[in-house]
């Protein structure tokens, strides 16, 4: 009995002393760019580093005040939260007649999710061609439009899920007191779905916020978005390391600001596609 | 009920709610891959304006172009290898978790998951940064081992693995997510009927625990596999596909095409390629998920 005990005190010890390894080897490298932005630019590359030193903010005011880093960010969030809001508008009234109608049957929603398969570089090149000749290139405009391509096939995949949760009767009793389908679905089917449409908005936010390859070829100087903009402060790299931790800090704090607030939430949501329990 | 006008069947609640997503998504969807499938069929330098009509041409000739068969050949090492890593660490990983003894599986869940939301360009720039030759501190701390100086990007022999370390990094997450979350969906009675009839951890779970978790498994696994064939952002961050053509992988190589050589008709058709390539492993995955479910 003791022995068995035993055995079962190391192996327990063992299971910690991984797991902690594998935290750490996610955490410190975060940690380490976020040090190196608060560091003066005469000591971010120092080899061998630092470790005490008076943090500052001089490579935040770098990247705000030398670089237009205002715009970029304002760029970012207005295509995000522009593409994630057209794109629940159109796509919650779809997942919705699909998941109580079965309308269009497999092959349509089939259809619409297969083409979260589309590798963006096929449908980058004709937007490029089109958005070259009727003026949508180097606009944010333009760069929403080509987020609708991901977002509403994610979004669809997301809610089916969260409304075949929600039970017939609900509407059903509505429509007795007086509602039609329409109003039934925006006054008691969308309230009572809150927690879902919320979930998949804020992934259709991040999908959005992570996007680089249609933001890189698309935008310009004025329409930048985070992502590309904090990919080309690389090519300065050698002189600005602190800048460009400053800007890899900036790109990723919504996503960890907004991980750390809602995760439970959003994990759930995450797997309402995957998992069917 | 039964008099309705062609109009009301074709205005019906059910359909009116999903007309506006079919309509967008013949707008930004399937029209652009019409016309990219029309100009693959054409020759296409920018410069010059869309040319004449060359049939499968443009197609055929990808496969004689080496580049285009060694980014093909990047891309499925890639593939394979990031796949297979994460899947087998995020498993270990959440049957570690899973442990129902364990003190602190919040905290270590939370942390473990942080790289989930996060771009893949700041992933590459962290670990462009920290895995510089002379100044990241990587190199720094495996010196004070003893340890000479690596060139993590810059070496032909070591490029592709360091892609592939910083892609498990980043995207191991996502498969853990969804293995815990199947974990905690199972149907506990098997396991008591297990305990039961005194079978051991390792039955319990090639007998029990994997064929009931199967469909989730796949699901992940689909879910990266299609993720990691389409890898841009990291190979552009850091590497941009060097040194030589080491770590190209086939969007890099058609972003290459297009928008470096302005060759849009060979580059629309290799992206056709890479669509088909896709497809096909879905279709094939999907299959095997089919089998086993019934």
């Amino acid at each position: 009995m003791i022995n068995y005990r035993l055995k079962k005190k190391v192996s327990l010890s063992l299971v910690h002393l991984i797991l902690i390894i594998e935290c750490l080897i996610v955490i410190l490298p975060i940690l380490w760019i976020f040090r190196t932005s608060l560091v003066h630019r005469v000591l971010a590359y120092r080899i061998p580093p630092k470790w005490i030193f008076i943090p500052t903010l001089e490579n935040y005011s770098v990247i705000f005040k030398e670089e237009p880093f205002k715009l970029f960010f304002a760029n970012s969030i207005i295509v995000a939260v522009s593409s994630t809001l057209i794109c629940l508008a159109v796509g919650a009234p779809a997942a919705f007649s699909y998941s109580r109608f079965k309308t269009g049957g497999n092959a349509l929603v089939i259809g619409i999710l297969s083409t979260q398969m589309l590798p963006p570089i096929t449908l980058v090149i004709p937007f490029f061609l089109v958005y070259k000749t009727i003026g949508l290139y180097n606009t944010r405009i333009g760069l929403i439009i080509t987020y609708i391509t991901f977002n509403i096939p994610f979004i669809i995949w997301i809610l089916i899920g969260f409304f075949q949760g929600v039970p017939k009767e609900l509407e059903e009793s509505a429509m007795v007191d007086g509602c039609n389908r329409f109003t039934a679905f925006i006054r008691i089917i969308l309230p009572i779905s809150l927690p879902g449409i919320l979930s998949a908005g804020v992934f259709s936010f991040v999908l959005s916020w992570n996007e680089f390859l249609f933001a890189l070829i698309l935008t310009g100087k004025k329409s930048k978005t985070l992502p590309v903009a904090v990919s080309g402060l690389i090519t300065q790299q050698g002189t600005q390391i602190g800048a460009v931790c400053a800007a890899v800090i900036l790109i990723i704090l919504p996503m960890v600001i907004l991980y750390f607030g809602l995760r439970t939430f959003l994990i759930k949501g995450l797997v309402a596609g995957a998992v069917k329990e | 009920m039964r008099n309705k006008t062609v109009l009301q069947r074709v205005f019906q609640f059910k359909y009116t709610m999903i007309y506006p997503t079919i309509f967008i998504l013949l707008l930004v969807i399937v029209a652009p891959l019409v016309y990219s499938f029309y100009i693959s069929l054409h020759k296409y330098i920018l410069q010059f304006g869309i040319g004449k009509w060359v049939y499968l041409k443009n197609y055929l000739n990808a496969f004689q172009d080496r580049e285009f068969l060694i980014s093909m050949k990047n891309t499925f090492i890639l593939t394979f290898s990031v796949v297979t890593l994460e899947f087998l660490i995020a498993l270990g990983t959440a049957l570690l978790l899973n442990r129902d003894d364990l003190k602190g599986k919040t905290f270590y869940t939370i942390i473990l998951m942080i790289p989930v939301m996060m771009p893949p360009i700041a992933v590459g720039l962290i670990w462009r940064l920290l895995l510089q030759p002379d100044l990241g501190i990587v190199n720094y701390v495996l010196g004070l081992f003893g340890a000479k100086s690596y060139g993590w990007y810059g070496d032909p022999k070591l490029a592709m693995l360091t892609v592939i370390s910083v892609d498990v990094w980043h995207e191991t997450s996502l498969i853990l997510i969804i293995i815990l979350a199947g974990l905690t969906s199972l149907d506990k009675t098997p396991y008591e009927a297990a305990r039961v009839d005194g079978a051991s951890g390792f039955q319990t779970f090639f007998y029990i625990t994997l064929p009931m978790l199967a469909p989730v498994l796949m699901v992940a696994i689909l879910i990266r596999m299609i993720a990691a064939i389409k890898t841009y952002d990291l190979i552009y961050i850091l590497t941009r596909g060097g040194p030589g053509f080491r770590t190209e992988t086939m969007s890099f190589f058609v972003y290459k095409k297009a928008f470096r050589e302005l060759s849009m008709g060979d580059a629309s058709s290799q992206s056709f390629i890479l669509l088909i390539i896709i497809l096909i492993f879905s279709i094939v995955l999907l299959k095997v998920m089919n089998r086993q479910e019934t």
